[in-house]
């Protein structure tokens, strides 16, 4: 994939918020899309978790038909522009393409891009909600899986309220996708869409906290669709973890993208980690200015996790990579971070790394008080909500369900899609069946 | 460097080192134009049709149309003759003559009556034109009685080509319109009229496309459009047909004809002349990628014909006249089954949709293991899948079988054997992939 090179002379914000992958025109769309196999089964359909269904809108692309194309995707994705960036193609549908046998896969990824640019290009809207009248649901959590059930529960016929902790909507699609990838205006366009269709988000208002389900339940919500992501980081127990300038991934780039990029980043920075998270935090810190940023990865580049495209970005940004070594010990002088020491994974060997900043983006968990916002939904060990979220994101309390991160342990923007779709039926089912 | 081929040939008498030339049109203007041409290797020109009348031309006047993203593949004009003044014109063509004697120049000429034509016939001449072509065929003229509707006139032709006749000694070249039926009807009065050659395609009666915005056809000319000739790759198997008919005419056979119609590699060049042309024009390809298109006809039709062991260019020319038959004459006592090469199969199932619902559903699909099976009962031999597959080489011609001797013509149900009385060897293409 070609990056588009980072404008002369643009400050490192404008660097920041200036998305990497450039757009297909009418021209290249119709080349990529005349590529395209048009196979009878279409693998790539099959294996997209959200139903997307690439196999019908790249064969509408083909034939001209853009808006068709356009609605294809709103209907299966409500988050298609957003997926469109942030998938791993390169796992899902794009692994699954016939044309590989020939040379390489299409690029349904930018095909998606440019058929959700050019609805919004267009005015077009590929969704029409229809009148709300068969009662209240509720939303916890903005992120994908939230505005997926939310919008899929509109288009049914429900009156549906986004009830979200921060003063901004969209979840990780603000907090931790790096607009480089995900630009800013992108996510918020496509909550828009999601208000549009009627949905209504109250920020700043934290379930358990602010209001209590069963408040809500007094008020005539009939279920809840419980979706805070995981909002916690991961610890990693090495000295000198409380030294100034460690900080998490969650906390580095909690105000990244909403603020514009008008965060504090230090001049020589460590990254810990090696998922898509650790990519982001990388990206984030070059591109707003530090000097050095490398990269410490416990195992092999084959077994890091993050998407293969973005890692390849990632070293493009003149950003090093220290594969086999995990952190032993933060060093400082006087209370402030100064070095990362490091240890081998499969050897002896150690690594010091000079830093003023670290951050440690080793996963995340559910926040710690879970169980205050959904008294009674039954958690695994490690504090994750007990459903199956494939199925039915049905959890131990009738009218609850869940999905997305909480549920699954953090896994893709795409997968968070899906469930907050099957969740959307299986609560509009539970409905229609008097609630019980 | 390999062996190439000579590629010069006599054209009415004039030795030319090669047939490809300008046609005329926007591309063969102006004395710059034509000589930028010949500079780069080009035989000869068709001057652009000079005449009297002076055309008055819209602004846009052009289109083209695309299949998915691939543009030009048929192409829209709507420009008319010449507007340069005409003694600018005879200015040109005097100049093109004094700098490139030993190439070939043709004038197109079109007069509005039978002593404009005269006039200009002897005026080109005097001016150096070797050959003259005359145009009966622009099919977007807007003076009445000139243009195309002189080409599907036996009455006009005949006058027009005679007035000629009398204003010069030189060859006479009549280029025709494809608007019509069969095109050897005006042929032969042109030549019984005293012509010399024929010039085909002029370019097809067209509208490209329409403006859904404006509802209207392409170009828009101020919210309104035009019918108006049609060029390029899509109108080239309609020349060929033309051609062919007239080439296979007993009374037109020896007549020399100048193929014109989407010429843009020397494949297209080696059609043409293998269906009996001696001279080639060519336009399209010109207005798309420039005069440089002829360098890869010089050196792909050289290099072609040295390898099919031909020494000189002529003993190409109509090479295929003979293998081109009337539909009731082929040999209908067979058929070619297709094979497929199960190793190359990405199992996209484009073969079995096109057989089901474009042909006989004669391919099973094993959905599981994603993979066609031809079923030989009720495959026709079509090869259609063939030409769907996206794949190359993964299906091919494959086994042929034969009718029974017994039932050769009688229209019942044929059953086909490998090991019928009539076998013997076939010719199948070999498509190019």
């Amino acid at each position: 994939m070609n990056h588009k090179t980072n404008a002369q002379g643009a400050s490192p914000e404008q660097n920041y918020l200036c998305e990497a992958v450039p757009p297909l025109t009418i021209a290249t769309v119709m080349e990529e899309a005349s590529r395209c196999l048009l196979c009878i089964d279409a693998p790539c359909s099959r294996d997209c978790p959200a139903g997307t269904d690439p196999g019908s809108f790249i064969r509408s692309i083909r034939f001209k038909n853009f808006k068709g194309a356009a609605e294809t995707i709103r209907k299966n994705n409500i988050l298609g522009g957003i997926c469109a960036r942030v998938c791993p193609y390169e796992k899902l549908c794009e692994e699954a393409c016939s044309r590989t046998g020939i040379d390489r896969p299409i690029q349904i990824g930018r095909i998606q891009r440019f058929a959700t640019d050019y609805e919004k290009a267009t005015g077009f809207k590929a969704l029409e909600p229809p009148k709300q009248d068969k009662g209240k649901v509720a939303v916890i959590g903005s992120g994908p899986a939230g505005l997926s059930c939310a919008a899929g529960l509109a288009m049914l016929g429900y009156g549906v309220t986004i009830f979200e902790e921060k003063s901004y909507a969209g979840g990780v699609l603000m907090s931790g996708i790096v607009p480089s990838r995900l630009p800013k205006y992108v996510v918020e366009e496509e909550i828009k869409y999601v208000t549009d269709l009627g949905v209504v988000i109250k920020l700043n208002t934290k379930v358990g906290k602010d209001i209590t389900l069963d408040a809500l339940r007094k008020d005539g919500y009939k279920a809840f669709f419980l979706a805070p992501g995981n909002q916690a980081p991961q610890k990693v127990s090495v000295p000198g973890i409380d030294l100034q300038g460690v900080t998490t991934a969650v906390d580095f780039l909690v105000n990244a993208k909403p603020s514009g990029g008008k965060i504090k980043v230090g001049k020589s920075v460590v990254v810990i980690g090696g998922g898509d998270v650790a990519m982001d935090c990388a990206t984030t810190a070059k591109l707003l200015g530090a000097e050095k940023v490398s990269v410490l990865y416990r195992r092999t580049r084959a077994e890091m996790p993050a998407y293969r495209e973005e890692v390849d970005y990632v070293e493009d940004l003149n950003i090093l990579f220290y594969y086999g070594f995990a952190p032993e010990e933060f060093v400082g002088s006087n209370g402030q971070v100064t070095a990362v020491k490091g240890k081998g994974f499969y050897d002896d060997s150690t690594i010091m790394l000079p830093a003023d900043q670290v951050i440690v983006a080793v996963g995340q968990k559910p926040a710690p008080d879970l169980s205050a916002a959904a008294p009674g939904v039954k958690l695994t060990e490690k504090n994750f909500v007990v459903a199956d979220e494939d199925k039915d994101c049905k959890t131990s309390v009738a009218d609850i369900f869940s999905g997305g991160d909480i549920v699954n342990g953090g896994k893709t923007v795409v997968q968070a899609v899906a469930a907050g779709k099957v969740a959307a039926e299986q609560i509009d089912a539970f409905i229609r069946q008097g609630g019980k | 460097m390999a062996k190439h081929a000579d590629l010069s040939i006599d054209f009415l008498g004039f030795h030319c080192e090669n047939p490809f030339f300008l046609s005329s049109s926007p591309v063969s203007a102006t004395y710059e134009m034509c000589a930028k041409f010949l500079e780069t290797g080009g035989g000869g020109v068709v001057f652009k049709t000079v005449g009297t009348y002076i055309p008055d031309e819209c602004s846009p006047r052009f289109d083209h149309v695309r299949k998915e993203t691939l543009p030009f593949v048929g192409f829209k004009n709507m420009e008319q003759i010449s507007d340069h003044p005409y003694e600018e014109n005879l200015e040109f063509i005097r100049k093109l003559k004094k700098d490139f004697p030993n190439k070939c120049l043709i004038v197109s000429i079109m007069g509005m009556n039978e002593e404009d034509w005269e006039r200009l016939a002897r005026d080109v001449t005097e001016a150096g034109a070797d050959i003259l072509e005359c145009n009966y065929s622009c099919p977007q003229m807007t003076h009445e009685g000139m243009g195309s509707d002189v080409g599907a006139s036996e009455e006009l032709i005949t006058k027009f080509t005679k007035a000629t006749l009398r204003g010069t000694n030189l060859p006479v070249m009549l280029k025709m319109t494809p608007n019509i039926e069969k095109m050897e009807v005006p042929a032969k009065a042109a030549i019984r009229a005293g012509g010399h050659a024929i010039a085909a395609i002029n370019t097809i009666k067209a509208i490209t496309g329409l403006d859904l915005d404006t509802y209207c056809g392409l170009p828009v000319v101020n919210g309104k459009s035009s019918i108006s000739g049609y060029s390029g790759k899509a109108a080239k198997p309609i020349a060929l047909r033309f051609i062919c008919n007239m080439k296979q005419d007993p009374e037109l056979k020896d007549v020399p004809v100048s193929g014109i119609g989407g010429i843009e590699t020397w494949e297209d060049c080696a059609e043409f002349l293998a269906l009996g042309c001696t001279n080639l024009q060519f336009t399209t390809s010109v207005m798309q990628y420039g005069y440089r298109v002829v360098e890869d006809m010089i050196s792909g039709l050289s290099l072609y014909l040295a390898e099919k062991g031909f020494d000189k260019l002529e003993d190409f020319v109509g090479i295929a006249l003979k293998n081109m038959i009337p539909a009731d004459h082929l040999d209908r006592d067979f058929k070619v089954y297709p094979q497929i090469d199960l190793d190359t199969c990405v199992g996209c199932g484009r073969c079995y949709i096109s057989c089901f619902d474009g042909a006989h559903q004669a391919i099973e699909w094993d959905a599981e293991k994603r993979q066609p099976k031809i079923d030989e009962d009720k495959c026709v031999g079509c090869q259609l899948c063939l030409h769907v597959c996206p794949v190359p080489h993964c299906i091919t011609p494959g086994k042929v079988v034969f009718k029974p001797q017994d039932q050769f013509g009688k229209g019942s149900e044929a059953v086909y054997k490998e090991d019928s009385p009539n076998k013997r060897e076939i010719i199948v293409g070999t498509y190019e992939q």
